[in-house]
C-alpha cells in the first residue's frame, strides 16, 4: 500500500519512525447498534456495570499518580470519577437496555445523548459546557465496553513507540511511562494544546489536529512523524525511510550542538550583544529556562495563578510565588508583566456579557485601573519580592500616557504602603510598558520618557495593526508577521526607545522566529525574550550572523512594500548563513508563498 | 435528569440551605456533594424553586446551575436521613473555595 501523507500542526519538533499505539480514540468505528434477545438483555446490563466498575478503578488509579503538584489535573480527574459514578449515567443505560433490548454500547450512547439535550438548555455557560466532561467519560466507558480495555493502558506496550489519540487530556498524560514514547500525534487540538506543552517539555516531536488520524492510522502500523514540517506518513517506503532515518540523524546532531551551546552568550560574529530571555507562563518553566541558556525572564506572565479558582490568589500566596521566581532566577532579572486578561477569565462573576469583543474590551491595565484593590495587591506582591532578586515590572496593553501614568501612580501608592508597613523593598525597580497597540507606536517617544523599557508584544501588535483573529480560520491567512507595516512599527518603537534612551525588548513569536530575528537585530533591540526551548536556536541563529549582514537585510526589508519581497529578502539571508540548517528551522512566515 | 413539580414540602425531614461559595455548585463542588451524598443510605433530593433533583448525582446537581446566594432545600429520607441532613447542610453551608 501506498505511503499516506496526513497534514498536521507541528507543536514540537523532531523527526520519529515507529510503530503507532493509540491511547484512545474518539471514533467507535462500529458501535453496534442492535437489538438483543429478551433473555440476553441481563448479560448487556452486566456487561454495562463492569464497564463503569472498571473504567472508575482507572480513573482512581490515574487520580492516585498524580504527583502533588499538579493538583489542578487531580481535580480534573476526580471530576471525571464523579460522573462514571453517577447513578443517573448508569441507570439511564441500564433501563435503556431493558426497555428497548439494544447492546449496552448503543444504550450508553443513548444515554450521553439524552443528558447532552438536558445539558444544552443550562443557561450557565460554564455549565453547559461541563457536557464535554461527560463525553470524556462516556468514551473511557465506551472503549472498555468494546472490548479495547487496552487502549488506554500504556503499559501495554513493550517497545517504544509512537502514541496517537483522539485528544490527549491532562488525565491521559499523567499514567505515561516517558521512556516509551518516541512522539506524540494527535487529531484534535491547535498550536497551544496541553499537547505541545507536554511533548516540549519531554522533548519528543509532536503534532496536533492531524486530519482523519483515527480513519487513516492503525495500532501497530508503521509511522513517520514530521515535527518539523506537520506531517505524518503512515506506511513508508524504502525511499521515505531511508530520507527520514538520515533527517532524524541530523535534527538530533542538531539539537545536541545548540543545547550545547546555548550557556554561551547571544553575540553575533562581529561582537554585537542580545539578550536572550525566557517568556514564561508555569512557575515550573523556570527549569527548562534556566536549562536553555535564559539570561534572565523577559516576560513573566503572571496571569496562571488567577486563572480557574473559585477565589482570587491572597497577596501573601502572590507574594510566595514572586519571590521564589525571584530568588531562582537570581541575579538574573525577571520581569514580572502585571495581569493581562479581562475579568472573565478570572472570576465567572466578573463576566460583562455586554462585551461582544473581548478582545477590545475591559482587560489587561484597563481592567487593572478598575479594579484597583486587585491590581494594588498584585503590585504589593511584586515589590515584596523584590528584596529576593533583581526584578523588573510592566503593564500590558498600553494605549496611552495616562494609563501609564495611572499605573505608575499605584505603583508608587502600593510602594508607600509597604514603607509605612515597615516592609523592606528594593531601591530602583524598573518600570517598563508593553507596546503591543497601534496607538502606542504612534506616541512611543512620549511613552519613553515615562518609563525605564519598553517590550514589544508582537502577537498582539500583528492582530491591532492588521485588524484580524488569527483564530479566525477565515482571516488567519492575512496573519503576516513581516507586513511592512509590522516591520515599520517595530522600527519606530525601537528608534523612539534608543533615541530616549530606555532598552527595548522583543516578545511574541517574532523575537523566536530564526528567519526574522535578523531583522530585529538589525535594528539593534537590546533583548529578545522567548519560549525557553527556542532560545537554544535563536542564539545559534545569533552566534552565526554579523551586525553588518542582518543591518544589510533590515534595510532591504523596510524598501520593500510587499510581504512577498520582505520574505523572499529574509529567506535569502538565512540561507546564505546556515543552509545547512534551515531544514530544521521552523518558522510561522509563510514560505510557500511568493 | 430528573425534573419534578412538587406540591410543598415543609416536613421534618427538609433542611434549607443557602450556597454561600463565589461560584456556587460548579463542577468541583458538585462532584463533592454527589460523593458526600453517596455516604448515606437515604434517598436524598436537592430541591431548587420547582426543581428536584438527586443529590446522589453530579450531573442532576450541575443541572440546577445553583449560583452563590441560591437558597436550596435539602429533603432525605430513610434511616439515616437525619444524620444526611445535617452533615449535608453544612458541607454546602461552609463551601469553600477549593483548599487542594
Amino acid at each position: 500500500m501506498a505511503a499516506r501523507i496526513l497534514q498536521g500542526i507541528a507543536v514540537s519538533a523532531g523527526v520519529s519512525v515507529g510503530k503507532a499505539f493509540f491511547l484512545n480514540r474518539r471514533r467507535f468505528d462500529l458501535i453496534p447498534r442492535q437489538t438483543v434477545a429478551q433473555d440476553l438483555a441481563p448479560f448487556e446490563e452486566e456487561r454495562l456495570r463492569l464497564a463503569f466498575e472498571l473504567t472508575q478503578a482507572d480513573m482512581a488509579a490515574a487520580r492516585d499518580k498524580v504527583p502533588a503538584e499538579l493538583k489542578e489535573h487531580a481535580a480534573i480527574i476526580n471530576t471525571h470519577l464523579a460522573i462514571c459514578k453517577d447513578p443517573k449515567l448508569l441507570n439511564k443505560a441500564l433501563k435503556t437496555v431493558r426497555e428497548m433490548g439494544i447492546t449496552a454500547e448503543w444504550a450508553l450512547e443513548k444515554a450521553v445523548d439524552e443528558i447532552g439535550e438536558a445539558f444544552s438548555a443550562i443557561e450557565d455557560p460554564y455549565i453547559r459546557e461541563r457536557y464535554q466532561d461527560v463525553q470524556v467519560v462516556a468514551d473511557r466507558i465506551q472503549s472498555r465496553l468494546m472490548g479495547q480495555g487496552k487502549i488506554g493502558d500504556i503499559k501495554a506496550i513493550r517497545n517504544r513507540a509512537v502514541l496517537l489519540a483522539h485528544d490527549l487530556t491532562p488525565a491521559d498524560t499523567i499514567g505515561i511511562e516517558v521512556s516509551k514514547i518516541m512522539s506524540l500525534a494527535t487529531e484534535m487540538g491547535g498550536k497551544t494544546s496541553h499537547t505541545g506543552i507536554l511533548a516540549r517539555s519531554l522533548q519528543i516531536p509532536a503534532l496536533v489536529g492531524v486530519t482523519d488520524l483515527e480513519e487513516h492510522v492503525m495500532d501497530g502500523q508503521l509511522v513517520i512523524i514530521d515535527g518539523l514540517k506537520g506531517r505524518l506518513i503512515v506506511d513508508p517506503d524504502e525511499e521515505e525511510l531511508a530520507y527520514y532515518s538520515d533527517l532524524k540523524y541530523q535534527f538530533e546532531d542538531y539539537q545536541a550542538s545548540i543545547i550545547r551551546d546555548c550557556s554561551l552568550p547571544g553575540e553575533t560574529l562581529d561582537g554585537y550583544r542580545v539578550e536572550v530571555l525566557a517568556n514564561i507562563e508555569l512557575f515550573e518553566e523556570v527549569t527548562a529556562a534556566l536549562d536553555s541558556g535564559a539570561e534572565g525572564v523577559g516576560l513573566y506572565r503572571t496571569e496562571y495563578s488567577f486563572l480557574n479558582r473559585r477565589e482570587l490568589p491572597s497577596e501573601e500566596e502572590l507574594f510566595e510565588e514572586y519571590s521564589e521566581m525571584a530568588s531562582i532566577m537570581h541575579p538574573r532579572t525577571v520581569v514580572f508583566r502585571t495581569l493581562d486578561v479581562g475579568g472573565d477569565k478570572i472570576l465567572k462573576d466578573w463576566n460583562l456579557p455586554g462585551e461582544p469583543n473581548p478582545a477590545l474590551g475591559l482587560r489587561a491595565i484597563r481592567f487593572c485601573l478598575k479594579h484597583r484593590d486587585l491590581f494594588i495587591r498584585q503590585l504589593r506582591a511584586i515589590l515584596r519580592a523584590s528584596e529576593f532578586g533583581n526584578i523588573a515590572v510592566m503593564f500590558p496593553m498600553i494605549s496611552g500616557l495616562k494609563e501609564v501614568r495611572e499605573a505608575k501612580a499605584l505603583w508608587q501608592r502600593a510602594r508607600q504602603e509597604l514603607r509605612a508597613e515597615g516592609r523592606r523593598i528594593a531601591q530602583d525597580i524598573p518600570l517598563g510598558i508593553m507596546v503591543e497597540l497601534p496607538s502606542a507606536v504612534m506616541i512611543a517617544e512620549s511613552l519613553a520618557r515615562e518609563v525605564d523599557f519598553f517590550s514589544i508584544g508582537t502577537n498582539d501588535l500583528i492582530q491591532y495593526s492588521l485588524g484580524i483573529d488569527r483564530t479566525n480560520k477565515h482571516v488567519s491567512y492575512l496573519y503576516q508577521p513581516l507586513h511592512p507595516s509590522v516591520v515599520r512599527s517595530i522600527k519606530q518603537v525601537v528608534d523612539a526607545a534608543h533615541q530616549v534612551g530606555i532598552e527595548v525588548a522583543v516578545c511574541g513569536e517574532v523575537a523566536s522566529d530564526p528567519y526574522c530575528v535578523p531583522i530585529l537585530m538589525g535594528m539593534q533591540v537590546d533583548a529578545l525574550s522567548i519560549a525557553p526551548q527556542a532560545i537554544p536556536g535563536i542564539k545559534r541563529v545569533i552566534r552565526q550572523t554579523t551586525m553588518d549582514e542582518c543591518k544589510g537585510l533590515l534595510k532591504h526589508v523596510l524598501e520593500s512594500d510587499t510581504v512577498g519581497a520582505i520574505n523572499r529578502h529574509v529567506k535569502d539571508a538565512i540561507f546564505k548563513r546556515s543552509p545547512e540548517e534551515l531544514t530544521f528551522y521552523s518558522s510561522i512566515l509563510d514560505m510557500d508563498e511568493g | 435528569m430528573n425534573e419534578k413539580h412538587i406540591q410543598h414540602d415543609t416536613s421534618a425531614n427538609t433542611r434549607h440551605v443557602c450556597v454561600r461559595n463565589e461560584l456556587g455548585l460548579h463542577a468541583r463542588p458538585a462532584a463533592r456533594l454527589a460523593q458526600e451524598a453517596q455516604r448515606f443510605a437515604s434517598d436524598i433530593q436537592l430541591i431548587q424553586g420547582d426543581l428536584e433533583v438527586d443529590a446522589k448525582s453530579i450531573l442532576d446537581i450541575l443541572s440546577l446551575a445553583a449560583g452563590q446566594g441560591c437558597a436550596l432545600t435539602l429533603k432525605a429520607e430513610g434511616e439515616d436521613a437525619g444524620q444526611a441532613l445535617d452533615h449535608l447542610s453544612t458541607f454546602i453551608e461552609n463551601l469553600l473555595p477549593e483548599e487542594n
